[in-house]
């Protein structure tokens, strides 16, 4: 019974490392792309002074049609035009996602008014997730906090 | 160059690298070499049918109740079977280890196979691929495709070629 503890203890011990040395890892990708503001040359619809979402996505990717579509979405009706939403197709501007970082589709980047990347999320975020993280690192709100899914939306399943 | 892509399933390879994951995870806290034997002759298995090694998971439940979605994503399908074979490879050295009654060589080894699987898994980083292309580029026979354009060998393409 003692050795079943003490492994398991080490395997949830060695999975608490890997996820600290991958939560360090997006840290450090993020301080380094602060210190690199030509990464936001590249954006071409970038205008400066307005927080922003920068959604990494492609053409064959299940989980940005369910969910992370209709997520932004949402967030673009919410917040009008206190934030941009700039969306990449990471199979065509491979260039962007290699300078972003960019390791799973979807992607989604918080940018503060500044330009300046404020926090990642590799994978699914939901809409109540960016609002949260829109509100702490950009410090914005929605003008429209009830706004629903726009009706042309139609998320697929 | 010779690229040879097809569209590969990556579902179908992210659900292989977690079963790998979570069976040698429950191998080491149990204590149960033969589980890591196990996921060794499966892996070495399913490199010989071209295919990967626990497919039946995916194909055969996952995927037909809907609960995975199929992710097509253009690759090349050569360095995922070498990889996988290399693992399974790794996971046989480890086998033979513990029946020389040492362990921690064994469970070093299985934890290399969990790490390497993570590393696919989580970062999309494939070390097993990455291994494929450096040999291709070394003119090693049996070794001749190349990765994608515009993808640094071993990661995962980011989606449609062109």
């Amino acid at each position: 019974m003692t050795d079943l503890i003490l492994r398991l203890s080490l395997a949830v011990a060695v999975i608490l490392i890997g996820i600290a040395v991958y939560q360090l890892w997006t840290r450090a990708r993020l301080q380094f792309l602060r210190m690199h503001s030509s990464a936001l040359a590249g954006l071409d619809d970038w205008r400066v002074g307005v927080p922003a979402i920068l959604y990494f996505t492609t053409p064959d990717c299940v989980p940005c049609r369910t969910i992370q579509g209709p997520a932004i979405e949402l967030l673009r009706a919410q917040f009008g035009e206190r934030l941009q939403i700039i969306t990449i197709d990471a199979s065509i501007r491979t260039d962007l996602a290699d300078t972003w970082g960019v390791l799973s589709i979807p992607t989604t980047f918080i940018i503060d008014a500044q330009g300046q990347p404020r926090h990642v999320n590799n994978g699914v975020a939901s809409a109540a997730k960016l609002r949260t993280q829109l509100r702490e690192f950009a410090g914005i709100e929605p003008s429209e906090p009830n706004a629903a899914l726009p009706s042309h939306v139609i998320p697929e399943h | 160059m010779n690229t040879q892509w097809r569209e590969i399933d990556h579902s179908d390879l992210k659900v292989n690298q977690s079963t790998i994951i979570t069976l040698l995870i429950i191998a080491f806290v149990l204590n149960a070499v033969w589980l890591v034997a196990l996921v060794a002759g499966v892996m070495g298995l399913g490199t010989l049918r071209r295919q990967t090694g626990f497919r039946i998971i995916y194909a055969g439940w996952l995927k037909p109740r809907g609960i995975v979605k199929p992710q097509l994503i253009p690759d090349n399908p050569q360095p995922h079977l070498f990889a996988q074979g290399m693992g399974g490879t790794v996971l046989l050295v480890a086998v033979i280890a513990f029946a020389l009654g040492n362990a921690i060589i064994g469970w070093a080894l299985t934890w290399l196979v969990v790490a390497l699987a993570a590393l696919n898994l989580f970062v999309g980083f494939c070390a097993g691929c990455f291994v494929y292309y450096w040999l291709a580029r070394l003119r090693v026979p049996g070794f001749s495709v190349q990765p994608l354009p515009g993808t640094f060998p071993g990661m995962r393409p980011k989606g449609r070629t062109s």
